[in-house]
């Protein structure tokens, strides 16, 4: 195992555990950590996002090769024409980190302005058509053509549709506020927040179950970390960690 | 005004109007240019909002510690760890590749060349691709120190669910009590203990669970006993004559009452917040469109 | 009973603390004596893999890595799973990344079945970047990109992750956009994901997809499977085992389903725990 190797695990293994000493309490290995992930955070998202789009796709487009502005010494060869039309996102970007300015906070607006166009012109079709037509054209299911059973645990049934087709019209017309929700109105909604209520307890429960899944990953990479190839780094940091707290939370119970 | 307010506001209505359109339209010009060049600008002005966020946390630390506020020491490590990557993206290049290997370093490399007797040259790899090649500095960085902080803030939680699961859901009322019911059965039915636990013994839980609520409707033991004492003699019977199948019967046998419940009532409740969704997005979008919504302006 | 009804109350009053160490024990517990337990496949999972199979064999896929290490545990063992079955059936593979962590999730991917021994045992998948597989790498944009993917490929991706021009390399000659895959794969932690493929990808171009996703994503992404926008899902490290017992390759998804089922049990034991205490003394308020 090299020495990087062995570097980086000794530092996960001590990013890891003072993120897990949060459960103990606020303690200053969990601030560290919550910083030290805060500050690389932002410059790792930041080098990408350049790297991977600006520098081949904006200035691969504004300063391509043999371009009219490869006068100011700038080329970017990356198979692009010259677009000057690109000019648009390079002004409006320029203009959003201006912003960072008190008195030239209104900048960022135009370029936020665009990212709402595009989002909302995309997304109004792509909601209606994937999640609203779709979803609509699903719910007419078979009940009378007398080719499924009338009840399957497993696959289609008449029963099972019928469910379906119920528990979505009810759960539906529980967000039609327009409508007092009384009388049989108010019976049918009921059991449309039953339904719901189903939905939400197996939201819950896989919740649960990703949660759980993410600390067996944790988990895995500390018993990784504990063995001979890193030099025991978990039970050290461990053991570092555990002294330095039990310390720490002494002479806090003292003062 | 016209900078501030109407200028973005007739941003959002020329773009997103074109936008929209050009799913409808069949325009060469307006396709090519909604499809291809529209999306490329928003891809490069998220990037620049990428850099915009960086500046503002930078801001904020660095007035933290100026003014030396409370616990600016912390401000200054995230300030620290901030040019600490920001020196491995931007400046250096992290991957030298000598044949197949990759070292950190121009040196490193070249130490290494001479060290095996190489005829291979130190390649260096482009500005761009050293953010996405294997073995570099910048995957080291990723690999031992971002990774690790990511995937434990998340992990965190596990241990939060725990703790709410003791301390705070509570079965208040039928609709909370549905809520836990399928939440637990979910649970149980999808891992593999779930398939290991009799059908006979939910049976046996469900038929004492009634008893409860047989000795609160009735507030009779007697009757309540009788209830579960009745019960569980039909069911010891009928195991003993269906000869005690863990799967049998279905409706009962947690891995199959699970599939059910998640395929038809989660299925339906599910299908009916997508709908929702759905329509919420497109009144709203058509709404940032047409100009009545502004909250992007921070009014 | 007044005595146990008493120490159920203490019981409910517990630090915090001490359920953070039940639930620690009961996942590290089971990683460090590995059990093994029997996992039993769901009809999303069997839909799943029949979709993958029956991609004609030497077709193109776009496979997705639409995740980060946050995610890594759940995602990770489906995207490995998956690379493993379209090589095995002969297809190529082209690798795009809506997630910035994702290009390494795909390295790693990539480096555990390199050099992997088929299940014959007589031969490795051998694979070569530029013949097996193409690295396309990152773009930013989420939902904008797969717009620009469905349209025109190239202007989303002019160079491969290795800095590589497109046009320069044999394997891209034939793709101009979505419509020139055979099937979409993405292996989503949240947004920009599935959602944005099936809206963006799958239902525009009709291009079949299927997806992988986190347990706390499965819920919402269900009604998709049902009207087959999505062939089959793979629902959380769950779905990830039954796909490794499927495809006959066990990893970190079947080796953790111990540990995943020993929490289970602990949390609902919790729940139960929990809600015993709350009616206890819900009834002793009432009396007095």
């Amino acid at each position: 195992m090299d020495f990087s190797a062995i570097l980086g695990a000794w530092i996960a293994a001590f990013l890891t555990l003072g993120i897990f000493s949060y459960l103990y309490k606020d303690n200053p290995f969990y601030k560290i950590a919550e910083h030290v992930f805060v500050g690389v955070s932002a410059a790792y998202v930041a080098a990408i996002s350049f790297w991977t789009q600006i520098y081949p796709n904006l200035f691969g487009r504004l300063f391509p090769k043999d371009g009219p502005l490869s006068f100011t010494g700038l080329e970017f060869d990356f198979n692009h024409e010259f677009n000057i039309l690109y000019l648009f996102p390079l002004i409006l970007g320029l203009m959003m980190l201006l912003s960072v300015f008190q008195q030239f906070n209104w900048m960022a607006r135009w370029g936020i302005a665009y990212t709402v166009a595009i989002a909302a012109g995309l997304k109004a079709f792509g909601y209606l058509n994937s999640n609203v037509l779709n979803q609509v054209k699903a719910s007419s299911v078979d009940l009378f053509s007398g080719s499924l059973p009338f009840f399957s645990l497993g696959g289609d049934s008449v029963f099972n549709n019928i469910v379906l087709v119920i528990g979505t019209i009810s759960s539906l017309m529980y967000f039609y506020f327009s409508k007092e929700q009384t009388g049989n109105f108010g019976r049918f909604t009921r059991l449309g927040i039953y339904f719901l209520m189903v939905s939400f307890g197996a939201s819950f429960g896989f919740a649960v179950m990703g949660r759980i899944s993410l600390l067996i990953g944790r988990f895995n990479d500390l018993i990784d970390y504990s063995s001979p190839d890193y030099n025991y780094a978990t039970f050290y940091v461990l053991l570092f960690i555990i002294i330095v707290l039990g310390f720490w939370s002494f002479k806090n119970r003292e003062k | 005004m016209l900078l501030k307010r109407y200028i973005p506001v007739a941003i959002v209505a020329f773009f997103g109007a074109l936008t929209l359109s050009a799913w409808f339209i069949d325009n060469e010009t307006i396709e090519t240019f909604a499809n291809d060049d529209a999306t490329q600008f928003f891809d490069i002005i998220a990037a620049f909002a990428v850099f915009l966020g960086a500046l503002n946390l930078l801001k904020l630390q660095f007035i933290k510690v100026l003014k030396q506020q409370s616990e600016w020491q912390y401000s200054a490590i995230a300030i620290a760890s901030f040019f600490f990557a920001f020196i491995i993206g931007f400046f250096i290049r992290g991957a030298f590749f000598v044949g197949e290997d990759v070292y950190f370093s121009q040196q490193a490399a070249e130490e290494a060349v001479v060290a095996m007797n190489s005829s291979d040259t130190v390649r260096p790899v482009d500005w761009g691709a050293h953010v996405q090649t294997d073995g570099s500095l910048f995957q080291w960085m990723f690999k031992y120190i971002f990774s690790p902080l990511s995937a434990t803030m998340f992990a965190l939680l596990a241990f939060f669910v725990a703790s709410a699961s003791f301390r705070a859901f509570r079965a208040r009322n039928l609709e909370a009590s549905l809520l836990l019911i399928a939440g637990i059965i979910i649970m149980l039915g999808r891992v593999p203990v779930g398939s290991l636990i009799s059908s006979w013994l939910i049976m046996y839980i469900i038929a004492f669970s009634v008893g409860f609520g047989v000795n609160a409707y009735t507030r009779n033991r007697n009757m309540a006993l009788g209830w579960v004492l009745g019960s569980f003699g039909l069911i010891t019977g009928l195991g003993f004559t269906m000869g005690w199948p863990i799967d049998q019967p279905a409706i009962f046998y947690l891995p199959a009452l699970q599939e059910w419940i998640y395929l038809v009532p989660n299925l339906a409740g599910s299908r009916a917040i997508l709908i929702g969704i759905g329509l919420g997005i497109v009144a709203t979008s058509l709404r940032y469109i047409f100009g009545l919504e502004k909250s992007y302006l921070g009014e | 009973m007044k005595f146990l009804e008493d120490i159920i109350l203490k019981l409910g009053a517990v630090d915090r603390r001490f359920i953070f160490i039940l639930i620690g024990l009961a996942v590290l517990i089971p990683l460090l004596t590995p059990i093994s337990l029997p996992v039993r496949e769901t009809p999303t999972t069997v839909k799943f893999y029949e979709g993958i199979e029956s991609i004609p064999k030497n077709s193109k896929v776009l496979v997705s890595f639409d995740y980060g290490p946050s995610t890594r545990p759940e995602i990770h063992p489906m995207n490995v799973g998956v690379l493993r079955h379209l090589l095995r059936n002969g297809n190529t593979i082209y690798i795009s990344c809506l997630w910035p962590d994702g290009i390494y999730m795909a390295l790693d991917a990539l480096e555990e079945i390199t050099d992997e021994v088929n299940p014959d045992n007589k031969s490795t998948f051998n694979i070569k970047e530029y013949e097996d597989y193409i690295l396309l790498g990152y773009r930013p944009g989420a939902e904008a990109v797969i717009k620009g993917l469905a349209s025109d490929l190239r202007k989303v991706y002019t160079v491969d992750s290795k800095g590589r021009f497109i046009d320069d390399i044999e394997m891209m000659d034939d793709i101009k956009n979505l419509n020139d895959f055979a099937y979409i794969y993405s292996g989503s932690a949240g947004y920009p994901g599935t959602f944005e493929w099936v809206k963006y990808g799958g239902d525009p171009t009709g291009v079949p997809m299927s997806s992988g996703t986190t347990s706390v994503q499965v819920n919402e992404v269900i009604p998709y499977v049902q009207t087959g926008q999505l062939i089959g899902l793979l629902a959380g490290m769950p779905g990830a085992a039954e796909y490794e017992k499927l495809i006959a390759v066990p990893g970190i998804a079947i080796q953790g389903m111990a540990a995943q089922s020993f929490a289970h049990i602990v949390i609902v034991i919790f729940i139960v725990f929990g809600n015993l205490a709350f009616f206890i003394k819900q009834r002793r308020d009432r009396k007095y």
